[in-house]
């Protein structure tokens, strides 16, 4: 298999579950509400950002409209639950739902990646840029499906399945994190396998590969479809969280955040973004609660990551202890 | 679409040339600002995200040298040239840093800096905005009627400014020394630094350049709109969608691309109001995959 | 020497990166609240960015009415606490927000100061937990006239589309009646609100005055800050009258380009949202005669109470009140006096107190000048909506005349029926 790696899989599949068993531990021992919405939303945003470091710390491209698959993973759970076909599946919704919304992203991915990859460098980035803004223009256009600016109103029901409730805060709790995690884990084994090895090679010297007899094409197209489908599951989970979608999560402000995760926690470390969700978030939430001036701030930290560090903060630690 | 609306008037002189007019005064005023956009990117090589906050600063520069001087000339262009130091400033202290870094870095750089203006406006100015510096009296007349086209004079003045404008800078970057340099740092800059050119001064004096360009614009949007925090983010994407529709780096492919986009919106509100804005994304989107080294772009 | 200094520089800027970065993982957690007997009521609202001025003049009034309550001794010795935070005009932040507000801080109530899109998150997050929710600001009629968006535990108290449509097209109905106004164009905000503002005018129009004709409709983005291509149509079609929603910055520069234009020399401008202190200080040499609703202004009412809530708020704060800020002040007294009616937080016997409830308001125009929350749709009817024309000086308003209530009511049931909500 093209993609499989039999020794790190078993020890990643331990870890994962672990890493999720005292998650959920960590629930009880700690059962202010405010801390799991953070954890979640870290979850979600983590694997966001993720799906861009695909692109941007293994493949080398710069993509500024990731935001356009999150976003369409986000309205087609909403749509889809909304819609009499779905919905009349009932206790199977959710998880039908959620399956169309990664798989319309991935098809989205497949068409603007296929366009995309052809440019390089600073072309590239604009070109999603552009394919972006149209998207979050035809989602303000088609007001009577959308619901334009105001969002996808009105909510949608999520009946339980195979005993899970998302509508109850630990069900949605668990449920985020053990997709997220067994997500991060298949990730893992794409980005060790000798596809991943490919990419990361594509980035360095985009000349060898293509001696090596392997398209550079295809092995970017798969990455971006695979880049754009993680992000519509992650869009996906967000609105489950909100029972809503919004145009927002199209616009090119929302493409900068995992941005911002990917250089606060590190691109050239696997879980680096993850940890650049956690500061991200945690920032979000005590600079909020603290002063009106958020860009400022963000402004700052930035700054500092940018000139003070100049890398990530996990790949600084990593780099620290030595042990990459 | 209401393609009829759109037919009407262009078999309508008043309808055309009124639009069109207009166009033209929305292109030139972004051209002025996409210029300096496109002059940065081409000589060093860095996206200013910042570029639209130059341009809400050189609106708030303009406002507070109005309230105090009370000139109109004196605050546009005092203005502007406030923003061209603050712009030196930031080249020395911030960008001059990293311009050896992963595109990544460079594009969070600059827009920590708008993050970082979008709320120090608003602690120096206050959180509401302020009202529009106001146009000199000269110009509160009757709009002119130019072959049925109604033309406030005010914006003729606009339009010959920013066409003097883009005439000076045509003439640097091809006739004077200055301008040889520029163009030479863009493609070599090793090879000037070899035959003792200060590079560094060379890169300041461009993203000073720029940087005044965007300020020039920010301070004559002031004169007939309202000066607002966040006011850069709208103009910052226009002027990307002109640099790379002209071509990145390309003054004269900047001047062509902001008449395209003048007038795409010109008409576009009369065709389709609602969907102005996906029709500059789309020709964006159509120029990067049919030509993405923009129209007058040089392909590398 | 040299290289030294600036390594050392580098190392102060890459331990302050260090030392912020743990600084916000050890501090950001948010910290258990400690068990008090406060009343709380949490606020999601706007305080950054360019609306500021919307959350901080809403809360400004809230303060302003909440120590007046504590001073006063507060409910049997229980202070309300007001926790405000700044969503930044994101609906997935309003929602988050609000999940912390009922999860962590427990709060009593939420007290929704969010603009549109970010009020039909809050109504989602507030639906599933059943906490008290008091809306102002957002005036999307939908928000509460379509019933399969309302919620029994939501009220609203802020002016409403279709009420404001209903009251300007009877005074624009006049004026054209008057004046011989023929020909129209609008020009309203490409987002949901001026859509629904340019809908509702134009169809109630049709009901005072019929035989218009709308000679064409400009859609401006919202913060766009160039109104030429608009503006050119309008010079050009000649209208008799314009009809705008666009609101603070937005109209204050459409109207100033429009002046290059002259167009206001032979054109009615019905602008509904004018008449807020902020916007008409901010228009460079005010036209005289501009038509405009009286978002807020201490002329209007006409009262002694107006002008004294006008003066109490511009003595503290140095500003004149805005438009949110009286929905805010009329949503916290009706929460202060449930509180004092019921003596309880229960969100059911709050909802009750508050329910179908007619108060005494320096916003009302009801009978004694009251306000009442309808029992329908739990919707503040009754405040006071009035027109006028604008003066270019303090108190920039004159010849103001109030809308007529009945004939609003009377109206918005024809339109809940068209809609098919009634």
């Amino acid at each position: 298999m093209l993609f499989l790696n039999k020794d790190n899989f078993q020890r990643d599949v331990f870890l994962g579950l672990l890493v999720w068993l005292i998650l959920i531990m960590f629930y009880f021992i700690f059962p202010d509400p405010g801390i799991h919405d953070i954890i979640q939303k870290v979850f979600i945003l983590g694997l966001f950002a993720m799906s861009l470091n695909i692109l941007i710390g293994y493949l080398g491209l710069i993509a500024f409209g990731h935001a356009a698959f999150f976003a369409s993973g986000a309205y087609t759970l909403g749509l889809f639950l909304q819609s009499d076909f779905v919905s009349n599946l009932a206790s199977f919704s959710i998880p039908v739902a959620m399956l169309l919304a990664v798989l319309v992203s991935g098809i989205l991915a497949t068409l603007i990646g296929a366009i995309c990859i052809r440019l390089k460098d600073i072309y590239f980035s604009f070109l999603t840029l552009a394919f972006q803004m149209l998207i979050y223009s035809i989602i303000l256009a088609l007001v009577n499906i959308t619901g334009g600016d105001q969002g996808l109103m009105g909510g949608f029901p999520k009946p339980p399945f195979l005993g899970i409730n998302l509508g109850k805060p630990f069900d949605f709790y668990a449920f985020t994190i053990f997709i997220s995690i067994i997500t991060i884990v298949i990730l893992r084994q794409i980005i060790e396998s000798p596809f991943g090895y490919g990419l990361r090679m594509i980035r360095d010297n985009s000349e060898r590969p293509a001696a090596l007899g392997f398209s550079n094409q295809k092995h970017k197209l798969i990455a971006f479809i695979i880049a754009g489908s993680i992000a519509g599951l992650a869009g996906s989970l967000q609105a489950l969280l909100d029972v809503g979608a919004y145009p927002e999560w199209a616009f090119w402000s929302k493409s900068a955040e995992p941005l911002f995760m990917i250089l606060l926690g590190g691109m050239h470390s696997f879980l680096g973004p993850l940890m650049g969700a956690l500061i991200f978030e945690i920032l979000n939430d005590f600079v909020t609660a603290n002063t009106r001036y958020y860009g400022l701030v963000l402004g700052l930290v930035i700054l500092c990551f940018v000139l003070g560090l100049k890398k990530g903060l996990l790949d600084w630690i990593l780099i620290k202890f030595n042990r990459k | 679409m209401e393609i009829f609306a759109l037919l009407d008037c262009i078999i309508s002189p008043a309808c055309l040339l009124s639009q069109a007019a207009g166009g033209l005064k929305i292109g030139m005023l972004l051209f002025l600002v996409a210029s300096g956009l496109t002059l940065v990117f081409g000589v060093l090589g860095v996206i200013n995200f910042a570029h639209g906050a130059l341009y809400m600063l050189g609106a708030y520069f303009s406002w507070q040298i109005m309230s105090i001087t009370g000139h109109f000339g004196l605050s546009v262009i005092l203005g502007a040239l406030g923003v061209g130091i603050f712009g030196l400033l930031f080249e020395r202290i911030l960008i001059s840093r990293v311009y050896n870094a992963d595109l990544l870095v460079q594009i969070l750089l600059c827009y920590s800096v708008v993050l970082i203006l979008d709320d120090l406006v608003m602690i120096i100015w206050g959180d509401e905005f302020l009202s529009s510096v106001g146009v000199p009296e000269v110009f509160q007349v009757p709009p002119l009627f130019i072959f049925d086209a109604i033309i406030p004079p005010f914006h003729l003045a606009i339009i010959s400014m920013s066409f003097i404008v883009g005439l000076i800078l045509w003439f640097i970057m091809t006739k004077t020394r200055f301008g040889r340099l520029v163009r030479a740092a863009a493609v070599n800059p090793k090879m000037l630094e070899a035959l003792g050119i200060n590079i560094n001064l060379l890169r300041a004096c461009v993203f000073m350049l720029g940087s005044f360009l965007a300020g020039l614009g920010g301070a004559l949007a002031a004169s007939v709109g309202s000066v607002v925090s966040g006011m850069g983010n709208s103009i910052i994407i226009e002027s990307f969608i002109v640099t790379v529709i002209g071509g990145m780096g390309s003054i004269s492919g900047a001047f062509l691309a902001s008449l395209i986009i003048g007038m795409a919106r010109s008409f576009g509100a009369v065709a389709m109001p609602l969907f102005t804005d996906g029709l500059m994304f789309l020709i964006m989107v159509l120029v990067l995959v049919l030509r993405p080294q923009g129209l007058m772009g040089n392909k590398k | 020497m040299k290289k030294i200094k600036k390594y050392s520089r580098r190392e102060v800027l890459r331990t302050s990166a260090s030392i912020t970065s743990v600084l916000t993982i050890g501090a950001g957690f948010p910290s258990i609240l400690k068990a008090e007997n406060n009343i709380k009521v949490g606020i999601p609202t706007i305080l950054s960015g360019r609306v500021a001025q919307l959350g901080i003049s809403v809360t400004n009034a809230i303060k302003m009415a909440v120590n007046n309550f504590n001073n006063a001794g507060g409910l049997d010795g229980r202070n309300i606490e007001l926790i405000i935070r700044d969503s930044r005009a994101k609906p997935d932040e309003a929602a988050r927000v609000c999940r912390n507000f009922i999860n962590s801080d427990k709060v009593d109530v939420i007290l929704n100061a969010e603009a549109s899109g970010a009020s039909f998150a809050v109504q989602e997050v507030i639906r599933e937990s059943g906490t008290l929710c008091l809306h102002t600001v957002s005036e999307t009629s939908s928000l509460t006239a379509d019933p399969s968006i309302r919620a029994w535990n939501a009220f609203r108290f802020s002016r409403i589309g279709i009420h404001d449509a209903v009251g300007s097209a009877k005074y624009a109905a006049e004026i054209a009646k008057e004046k011989g106004l023929k020909t129209w164009m609008s020009v309203n905000p490409d987002y949901a609100y001026g859509r629904d503002s340019d809908d509702t005018f134009f169809w109630a129009l049709k009901k005072f005055s019929p035989g218009f004709e709308i000679k064409g409709k400009g859609w401006p983005k919202i913060f766009q800050p160039d109104y030429t291509e608009v503006i050119t149509q309008i010079a050009r079609a000649k209208p008799d009258a314009i009809y705008t929603s666009l609101w603070g910055g937005d109209l204050v520069s459409f109207i100033d380009q429009a002046l290059l234009y002259g167009i206001f020399k032979n054109t009615e401008l019905f602008a509904i949202n004018l008449a807020d202190y902020t916007t008409m200080s901010a228009v460079r040499n005010l036209p005289k005669g501009l038509h405009s609703a009286t978002r807020y202004v201490a002329a209007w009412p006409n009262t002694q109470d107006n002008r004294d809530y006008d003066k109490s708020y511009t003595d503290i704060y140095g500003d004149h009140p805005t438009n949110w800020s009286w929905e805010a002040s009329v949503g916290i007294d009706y929460l202060i006096n449930a509180l004092k009616e019921t003596r309880s937080t229960d969100t059911k016997k709050l909802a009750e107190a508050i329910k179908g409830k007619t108060r005494k308001s320096f916003m009302g125009v009801g009978d004694g000048n009251t306000v009442s929350i309808r029992d329908r749709d739990q919707t503040i009817v009754d405040y006071s909506i009035g027109w006028g024309t604008t003066i270019s000086n303090e108190p920039y308003m004159t010849g103001i005349q109030g809308a007529d209530w009945n004939t609003i009511k009377e109206l918005e049931n024809e339109w809940l029926t068209d809609k098919g909500w009634l």
